[in-house]
């Protein structure tokens, strides 16, 4: 009798793909917190758009670049920063502390105002999806 | 028998690929947990140095000031310029930089002791009582600096400006400037 391997192929393949590497491409764990902070939906274009708009010359693209996917470099002091999207740097929004005080840093310096609860999860989102 | 070899081989095939596959799972989790960890505020981790070549700096200062420009060595300035330099990182030369309580007390801290240094007091010559907020501004500085043309510095692109030490000095972050150190970026070594 020929063994019928087909079953365990299937399996292997499912556990190839379901791997640790995937799971590096799952939203960030930090959008739960944005949940339990009263968002009820996230709008990933509200979050492109903020990412691209400028105010008073500033955008967020004045050092991160215009691809997320790609490293940007401080305006001023030309030092280089890691790309934002997380199908480019894995290591990205890990780490809850670290995500909230660049988003309060940033938000002030090109916005000029803090960031909403809202217009977080949204950023978040979209780099995330990019 | 060819057919059993075959099936051994599935199995054993599959079960290595599962086995990795759990052990790439644990350790991710096992680093993001690392990552989700607060920052070791506590005691630091730092030496005081007298030798210049030895000069270690903070962990945490590298990671939180070193994310947007060089970590200058906290000898380069006298302990009441970072008391000024950390008490408006809300407006730090134009940026917002502004630390949580926790982790600036925890700066404070080392880079008053770290400035302390007596290793590095020719710098604050002729300072008085001033505490200037650039490095660039130490009469010091600007006296072993006055002699490099603009072309080198601010008009040459891969140095830009007297504040990008580490572009010539090569081993700035670890505070040696030592003139057999320099080398200016598209203009080779410096001896003046």
């Amino acid at each position: 009798m020929k063994p019928d391997l087909t079953p365990s192929i299937c399996l292997l393949i499912a556990v190839v793909l379901s791997g640790p590497a995937r799971a590096a491409q799952d939203p960030p764990r930090h959008l739960q917190t944005y949940r339990q902070q009263g968002v009820d939906q996230v709008d990933i274009q509200n979050g492109r758009q903020l990412w691209y708009s400028t105010v008073n010359q500033r955008s967020c693209t004045s050092c991160h670049g215009d691809n997320p996917a790609k490293a940007g470099k401080h305006v001023k002091t030309g030092k280089a920063i890691q790309p934002m999207a997380l199908s480019a740097n894995a290591e990205r929004f890990q780490d809850a502390k670290k995500i909230e005080k660049w988003f309060l840093r940033n938000c002030k310096w090109t916005l000029g105002r803090e960031c909403s609860t809202q217009e977080k999860a949204d950023i978040l989102t979209w780099l995330s999806s990019q | 028998m060819k057919h059993k070899t075959m099936m051994i081989m599935g199995y054993a095939l599959l079960a290595s690929v599962l086995t990795f596959s759990f052990y790439g799972m644990g350790q991710s989790l096992a680093s993001s947990n690392d990552k989700y960890g607060e920052h070791d505020t506590g005691e630091m981790e730092y030496e005081d140095s007298k030798q210049h070549a030895a000069t270690k700096q903070y962990p945490l200062y590298v990671d939180e000031c070193g994310s947007c420009h060089m970590a200058y060595p906290a000898q380069l300035l006298p302990p009441a310029s970072w008391q000024k330099i950390m008490r408006g990182l809300d407006d730090h030369f134009g940026e917002n930089a502004e630390l949580d309580t926790t982790t600036r007390q925890a700066l404070e801290k080392y880079l008053s002791k770290a400035s302390s240094s007596r290793s590095y007091q020719k710098l604050f010559r002729n300072l008085g009582n001033q505490a200037p907020l650039r490095i660039t501004e130490l009469p010091y500085f600007v006296h072993e600096h006055d002699e490099i043309p603009s072309r080198f510095i601010q008009a040459n692109d891969k140095v830009s400006s007297l504040s990008q030490c580490n572009a010539c000095h090569q081993n700035a972050e670890r505070g040696q400037f030592d003139e057999d150190d320099v080398t200016i970026p598209g203009v080779g070594r410096w001896d003046d």
